[in-house]
């Protein structure tokens, strides 16, 4: 690093460079050179002179922007060189040649938008004084060549910058050494031995430096100008790690977000909660794909993404007023770069297994538990549990639903452009099994995106079409086993796969048992599939109106077209569900999206101030509508609507919501060192009422450049970034659903009338309205720094941020007495406050071929419901299992969807432990028996119910956090990644179900150890009619949820050059990723990241946000991946 | 230029759309253009009576028929659905789901009831008559739903208002008397509001008759014997006969009453009418889907015939019905039509008895309501109407009312009319009113098993414990006084500040 030429845009390099405080243009005796002595001066302010004048380096830096052009020098000969405030007139030459002269400077043209600045009196070296012509290319990682970078000959002013291929040729002295620079990649030297016109030279992207322009709301800013809290992801980071979708690879890796997985469903969601769950409504981030709103991410690409930005404060997330209350997740999808032409091909193809699988009893165990549990109840024995020694083993039903399921992915996309346009087109296939069979994901993919511009006009558009289809599971034809995974579990053990007999062919429960119905009959009885077509499509004009002022009209539609067919064959699976005739219901929906904004935005350097300002008008309308038809009885084998004769229905419904913005933002930034955003947002939503359509969302925000100041200068050396931040604004949320502020009549509350029985058509009201619903907001208040140490090799963003949300949007149960509480209106509940710290830390370094960088993220959020309705107001939510009581309660003062559950205290041993237990000469729990649980009468009124319900936990981590590395050694390069959670809590209704014994399902193995009066155990007594409730819904089933998880493991050999050049390759990297290698937990469920997402409950099911409800459970898979990535 | 087209397109663009940020709803009409019509009033009045039947929230649908018939000591519920089988074996407590839902089923006509009284007491596009035909349906089926309240929750919220603001949601609990008196002040204004009869295809509204029988029914339960029998008075003669000018009788062959065939008979004063019309799904919920049928005779029949039998009479019924013969030596008539066991050609589904396994140890199968005389209950919705009250009914408690104030003898040609369709001989002469207040409780086990009638009038007999105790029902150990009354279900609870729990949950 001693040698470097640099340009203005990256501060890193430049922090970099005075930190060295070298000489770095060396003379290497050529008499056609100016010579430049090494200096190792200190760094010190220079006496200010008397006229107004400015750091040269400062003016440097505005002209490129200004210019679009790379300027480049050597640090000392810049300096801190002040000049009198220059003239803004002219060409940039003319500005360059009035302001350098006065400095005994000069510059050079290398080419067009490119300079470099030279001591005054050099001259360009002439041919006659060169030795040798040295020519070759410049390519990028991939092994793209690179247009534009400049090379130099060390020492000297002798240069050139590269052609739109990469390529080069130059003139220069034998033995010197060529100096390879350009924005965003780590300089390079090269020594130059004799004529060669075959040089290569592979530049390697400098991170940093990519980082230091940040994607905001409409628009980007450097680095240094950020005042708000946003996390950077660049697609480098993530690569291809075997996940299907994309937030998946983002768990653990940004602070401040947490992502759970809902499951190993191929193709699932997950949840994204950005700095903790703020609302009890709608806790999703506002995603934003190239500047288009979507409701989802899960559907793209990883491949295509060039970068997320995460906005989690007021101060970056303000520009999004009314959506942004849960942050801010932008997408930048790649673009083509000027002077490439390249392809890329992507290949993976990897297997899954389950991650873990729950011990369940054998036929034998389970007979044995059931007798036991009947004898101890006096109730007859069971049937088929009579004779236990004679059953065996019985049916292994998860062996039975679980494969290893195969994975495979192809892309493939080219990218390129010249002076006036660039490309990128890119198309992808995933095809996802799932570990549970007959489940499956296939995803389409195709993108384009392109930029065009001429004169003061530039013109874009990205388009992303996406083709998804899910295979999904049977839901649990209303038994109450759940879904197979949840069947599985609780399908006795005694009861077989297959009954060539039956229709259908399939076996399935018989006799007093519950009804389970067999997820083998489940999962090929019934084929629901979801194909989902999505089209992103936009479109901007950008015109520059005069100098720094351009106005920008983007258009967006997005339309979504679902379709769901679900055919169910006829059959008779044992003796508890039938189906006689075949059935299919289908549904088209259409969702379409459409986004109009305008935004002028200016951008202008005076002197030491600069400007951005940013005003800006948006509309967005979002249609819905939805069409469904369903029939039966159509022959076997037929699935369509058409071939159907009996139980003929249809329907349809359609719902339409506008949104309508005006905004703006201010940057002021002072001298590198001040800046301050301020951010207005006003946003009227069709959701609420005439008198509360209107919202209005400020927020300012200051930071200070702390390194930039003159007296930091001599700790630079150890801090090469300093910055600290602080930001408060207002934003909002308007996520709920359409309508609500006006009383509606619902159709079709139907009766039947008359001596013939026809059918009454009813309507009434079935809900309250909410007349005064109106915007909740969020009032974000954050510091933070961003910190880098020794050249930045390491760096630490730390932030604290107090998120209270007020008005929050709820709908708050109402009494069933209210007659309407099927349907709880949505009202502004209350309050709920976020406190946190989040911190990022990185740190690169290169030890000779060595490369390496730590990367790791920390979390910790305390989660308060400060007030919540009427002020005793309790939210009940969680439900366990099929029929278990509430779990959680969100009340004031505690976490949102805190665990309240009744307490236990060990077995009664005795009956004489049982009566000493008692209030008043009562028995406590007059039912029990030895063996039975003893509760904990927390309220102290002699008996044991909900009211004894006390607070046992959160499902709020204590804190979360992630840490991993990417390395790098010749041709190999590993990564990995841990992520993990800590202080949360998760109630296990699985087994609540399973260690019950209270029910005819099958049972956990800890029932064999049940308490007997012979082997007092600490696990209840098996009792079927269950007199004390020991299977109730209480903290026995309350487990830690803390959890460390080996999220990914990549191992990866990029082929050697000399052997791609024979092939015509430009890079090749073979690489083999295993996805959740193990886990190490206390958990006992299935996996301890549940995030029981439920699109449908409130909240997306936020208050059962711990709760793990097997009957929609999908476990984890674990994912074993080999693939290629071939660039040409 | 430019930039002026440019300033004017943005201007057009802000004008044009913020007119549509005024979105109304697509799907369905705006209350205040409701309420208008007759036909508007007739869809409210559909709506207020299909809470009935809704699968998980009527009264009358299968949950409730579970509910209210699963804790008497001649029912018996499997260990299928947890909350059931708590319910039936008296391991329940707040939480349990299912008489949460039937609170909430009341409530929910409650709240319609009171629109539809509220909106026709203020509309001006309907006649006076209309008016007083609609304020007087809606007080019958608020007045019923008050009825079956008490009985079940004891003191529960008395609303008789559409509430206005949100503090109205929350109302706290009234007496059970004055629950009682509620019921009785609907019923009585249902009364006098409401017709005889109705045009064929109106048949199965409320009726005058019906509001007097419930009105008997209610004063009855709250052992106020004078009122009942000048209510009773009104519908019968004390021949038994009906009184003009109604025509009610009691059907001769008392199976008609739980068949199809005969939905809304002679013998029914009310009914919820059940039938396969609308959509395909029971389980849907209240929209287009909703198939309205109801899917109990389906989750009661044994699985041989495609059942999830849910539940089973216990031995204590077998044995009551086995009591006493007919002077021909067979057993009571109603025995065939409540029960199947193994005699001699019993056919069931039309398979031979012993083509069915019972497996809960009980000797009889159930055939009240179901659709025995078909091969199976394959489609899950039956259309039988479920009877809410039947001329049997006002018989036997206006025998009861009488005996109870001490005249039994004129309870004889009451009980006779009973006694004669089920084949049985005349009750023999000179009975004392404790004997035939015996005869009375025996009479009502055997006619309205499966009726939701037993656990209650034991209930009102004070007779709970005794019987319960005194049977093979399963859990009868775990029974106690607590249990003559549901909880105020757990979810009330959580989000009404002011109602307390019921003494002793």
């Amino acid at each position: 690093m001693k040698n470097t030429i640099t340009q203005i845009g990256g501060q890193s390099a430049r922090l970099a460079l005075l930190a060295a405080g070298a000489l770095l243009l060396q003379a290497p005796g050529s008499a056609a050179v100016a010579q430049v002595l090494a200096s190792a001066r200190p760094l010190q302010e220079p006496a200010a002179p008397a006229a107004p004048t400015v750091l040269l380096r400062q003016v440097l830096r505005q002209w490129e922007k200004q210019h679009k052009s790379i300027i480049a020098y050597d640090s000392d000969l810049v300096g801190d060189k002040r000049v009198p405030v220059p003239s803004e007139t002219g060409t940039l030459e003319e500005k360059l040649g009035r302001t350098l002269s006065d400095l005994g400077l000069s510059f050079k043209r290398l080419r067009s938008g490119n300079y470099i600045i030279t001591p005054a009196g050099t001259s360009s070296a002439t041919a006659a004084a060169q030795d040798i012509t040295v020519a070759g290319r410049v390519v990028d990682a991939k092994g793209g060549g690179l247009p534009g970078v400049t090379v130099l000959v060390k020492g000297t002013t002798i240069g050139a910058s590269t052609g739109p291929d990469g390529e080069f040729s130059l003139q220069v002295p034998a033995g010197s050494t060529l100096v390879f620079s350009s924005v965003g990649f780590v300089r390079q030297e090269m020594a130059v031995t004799g004529p060669t016109t075959t040089l290569r030279i592979a530049m390697v992207d400098d991170a940093k430096e990519l980082a230091d322009v940040v994607v905001v709301g409409y628009g980007t800013q450097r680095r240094e100008d950020v005042t708000g809290a946003i996390a950077s992801i660049k697609a480098e980071d993530i690569r291809t790690q075997g996940t299907n979708t994309v937030q998946k690879s983002l768990q653990g890796r940004i602070a401040g977000v947490q992502i759970e997985s809902s499951g190993g469903n191929p193709g699932s969601g997950v949840r994204v909660v950005i700095r903790g769950a703020g609302s009890l409504n709608n806790n999703n981030p506002l995603y934003i794909v190239d500047g288009v709103q979507v409701d989802d991410i899960n559907n793209l690409q990883p491949t295509d993404i060039a970068s997320f930005n995460v906005l989690k404060d007021a101060s970056a997330a303000a520009i999004y007023g009314s959506r942004a209350a849960n942050g801010v997740v932008l997408i930048t999808t790649k673009g083509g770069k000027k002077g490439e032409n390249r392809m890329d091909f992507n290949a993976y193809y990897g297997i899954q297994t389950i991650a873990k699988k729950i011990d369940v009893l054998n036929a034998s165990q389970w007979a044995t538990v059931s007798n036991a549990a009947h004898d101890n109840a006096g109730l007859p024995r069971l049937d088929i549990a009579k004779n236990p020694e004679t059953l065996g083993e019985g049916t292994d039903w998860q062996k039975e639903i679980y494969r290893t399921a195969p994975m495979q992915n192809y892309t493939l996309g080219t990218s390129g452009g010249s002076d006036n346009f660039t490309y990128n087109l890119s198309g992808g296939y995933l095809d996802q099994q799932g570990i549970v069979k007959k489940t499956d994901y296939d995803r389409w993919n195709l993108r384009v995106k392109s930029d065009f511009n001429k004169g003061r006009v530039r013109l874009g558009e990205t388009v992303i079409l996406t083709r998804e289809y899910w295979r999904n599971m049977a839901g649990g034809w209303g038994g109450q086993g759940g879904n197979p995974v949840g069947s599985a579990l609780k399908m006795i053990p005694v009861f077989q796969v297959y009954d060539p007999t039956a229709v259908g062919g399939y076996g399935g429960a018989y006799g007093p048992v519950v009804n389970v119905a067999s997820p083998v009959a489940q999962l090929n009885l019934e084929v629901p599939e979801t194909t989902t077509t999505t089209a992103i499509l936009n479109g901007f004009a950008e015109v520059s109106l005069f100098k720094g002022l351009k106005y920008r009209l983007n258009l967006g539609y997005t339309s979504t077209f679902g379709s769901y067919n679900d055919y169910t064959f006829p059959y008779q699976v044992g003796a508890l569900f039938n189906n006689a005739d075949a059935d299919l219901a289908q549904n088209k929906s259409e969702r379409s999206y459409f986004l109009q904004e305008h935004t002028v935005a200016y951008d202008q350097a005076f002197g030491k101030h600069t400007l951005q300002a940013l005003v800006g008008y948006t509309y967005q309308d979002t249609k819905f509508n939805v069409l469904s038809g369903s029939k039966s009885g159509m022959p076997t084998g037929i699935a369509v609507l058409d071939a159907g004769t009996t139980n003929i229905a249809s329907g349809g419904y359609a719902y339409e919501s506008v949104l309508l913005s005006y905004l703006g933002r201010l940057v002021y930034s002072y001298n590198d060192r001040y800046v301050l955003t301020g951010t207005f947002r006003r946003d009227g939503s069709s959701r609420f009422g005439p008198a509360y359509k209107y919202g209005n969302f400020p927020s300012i925000a200051l930071a200070w450049n702390i390194v930039n100041e003159p007296f930091f200068r001599p700790a630079q050396n150890v801090v090469s970034n300093l910055k600290v931040r602080a930001s408060y604004g207002i934003l909002g949320n308007q996520e709920i659903p359409d309508y609500r502020y006006v009383p509606l009549i619902q159709p079709n509350t139907n009766y039947v009338i008359g001596t013939t029985q026809q059918l009454w058509s009813g309507a009434i009201q079935t809900a309250f309205a909410t007349p005064d619903i109106k915007w909740e907001t969020s009032k974000t208040f954050d510091v933070g720094a961003d910190l880098g140490f020794f050249q930045n090799k390491l760096n630490l963003t730390a932030d604290y941020f107090v998120r209270r949300n007020s008005d929050i949007l709820l709908q708050v149960p109402i009494p069933l007495s209210s007659g309407a509480s099927g349907t709880s209106p949505y009202i502004n509940a209350g309050q709920i406050t976020n406190k946190g710290i989040e911190a990022a830390l990185t740190y690169n370094n290169q030890v000779g071929d060595f490369n390496y960088q730590i990367t790791s993220t920390f979390t910790a959020i305390d989660n308060v419901v400060d007030f919540l309705g009427t002020g005793t107001q309790q939210i009940s939510g969680g439900q366990p299992t099929h029929h278990g009581a509430s779990a959680t309660i969100t009340q004031a003062g505690g976490p949102v969807g805190a665990f309240y559950l009744i307490k236990t205290a060990g077995i009664f041993n005795s009956q004489d432990e049982i009566n000493a237990y008692s209030r008043d000469g009562r028995l406590i729990q007059p039912s029990a028996k030895p063996g039975d649980v003893r509760f904990v009468d927390y309220n102290n009124d002699g008996i044991i119910s909900q009211d004894d319900r006390q607070y046992c936990g959160s499902p709020t981590p204590k804190f979360t956090y992630g840490f991993g590395s990417n390395a790098s050694w010749r041709s190999f390069d590993v990564s990995f990644f841990f992520q993990g959670t800590y202080g949360n809590k998760i109630y296990n209704g699985t087994r609540e179900d399973l260690e019950g014994m209270n029910l005819e399902f099958n049972y956990s193995p800890a029932t064999l150890n049940a308490w007997t009066p012979d082997n007092h155990t600490n696990f209840p007594r098996a009792v079927i009619n269950d007199p004390n409730l020991n299977s109730q819904t209480s903290d026995r089933f309350l487990e830690s949820g803390s959890y460390l998880r080996l999220r990914t493991l990549q191992l990866g050999y990029t082929l050697p050059k000399n052997l791609l050049s024979a092939v015509k390759l430009n890079s090749c990297r073979f690489y083999v990723s295993f996805d959740n290698l193990f886990t190490l937990t206390k958990y006992t469920g299935f996996n301890p990241d549940l995030g029981r997402y439920n699109a449908g409950a409130a909240g997306g099911g936020i208050l059962d946000r711990g709760v793990d409800f097997p009957h929609v459970a999908y476990p984890l898979a674990r994912t074993s991946l080999l693939g290629v990535q071939v660039s040409f | 230029m430019k930039r002026f087209l440019y300033a004017s397109l943005l201007a057009l663009a802000l004008g044009a759309c913020t007119k549509d940020l005024d979105q109304v709803s697509p799907n369905s009409i705006v209350q205040t253009n409701f309420w208008k019509t007759d036909a508007d009033f007739l869809s409210g009045l559909a709506a207020t009576y299909k809470v009935f039947h809704d699968v998980n929230n009527g009264y009358y649908g299968v949950r409730g028929i579970e509910t209210s018939n699963g804790r008497g000591d001649d029912f018996f519920i499997r260990n299928d659905v947890k909350d059931l089988y708590q319910l039936s074996t008296f391991t329940n407590n707040p939480t349990t789901g299912t008489p949460g839902s039937i609170f909430t089923g009341f409530y929910t006509g409650i709240f319609r009831a009171n629109q539809v009284i509220e909106q026709a007491q203020a509309a001006t596009g309907i006649s006076a008559d209309a008016q007083k035909q609609y304020v007087a349906e809606a007080q019958f089926l608020r007045g019923l739903n008050y009825m079956l309240a008490a009985t079940n929750f004891g003191a529960v919220p008395i609303i008789t208002k559409v509430p206005v603001q949100r503090s109205d949601y929350f109302v706290a609990q009234s007496p059970e008397a004055d629950v009682w008196a509620q019921a009785v002040k609907d019923l009585q204004a249902a009364a006098a509001g409401l017709p005889t009869s109705y045009p064929s295809a109106w048949v199965g509204r409320a009726t005058k008759g019906a509001a007097l029988g419930m009105l008997g029914k209610a004063y009855v339960y709250q052992k106020n014997w004078a009122e009942a029998e000048k209510v009773f008075k009104q519908l019968a003669q004390p021949s038994g006969q009906a009184q003009s000018p109604y025509t009610y009788d009691l059907m001769v062959n008392f199976e008609d009453n739980f068949s199809k065939a005969t939905d809304n008979n002679a013998e029914s004063l009310f009914e919820i009418q059940n039938q396969n019309v609308g959509g395909s799904q029971p389980w849907a919920g209240e929209n287009a889907n909703e198939a309205l049928g109801v899917t109990t005779a389906q989750e009661f029949a044994p699985t041989e015939v495609a059942g999830w039998f849910e539940v089973s009479p216990t031995d204590k019924l077998f044995n009551e019905f086995k009591q006493e013969r007919t002077p021909s030596g067979d057993y009571d008539a109603r025995m065939y039509a409540t029960l199947v066991w193994d005699y001699p050609g019993a056919m069931y589904y039309n398979k031979p008895f012993s083509a069915f396994k019972l497996v809960f140890g009980y000797s009889s199968l159930i055939r009240k309501y179901q659709n025995w005389r078909e091969n199976n209950e394959g489609i899950w919705i039956s259309e039988i109407n479920e009877k809410v009250l039947r001329y049997a009914d006002i018989l036997l408690l206006y025998a009861e009312t009488v005996t109870m104030q001490g005249r039994p003898a004129e309870a004889y040609p009451l009980l006779n009319r009973i006694r004669s369709r089920a084949k049985l001989a005349p009750l023999a002469a000179g009975l004392s009113a404790t004997e035939v207040m015996a005869e009375i409780r025996h009479q009502r086990m055997l006619e309205f098993f499966r009726e939701g009638q037993r656990f209650y009038d034991l209930k009102r007999w004070d007779l709970l414990e005794q019987e319960i105790k005194n049977s093979d029902k399963v859990g009868r150990e775990f029974f106690s006084s607590k249990f003559a009354y549901f909880p105020i279900p757990q979810g009330e609870l959580n989000t009404n500040p002011n109602i307390k729990q019921n003494t002793g949950w």
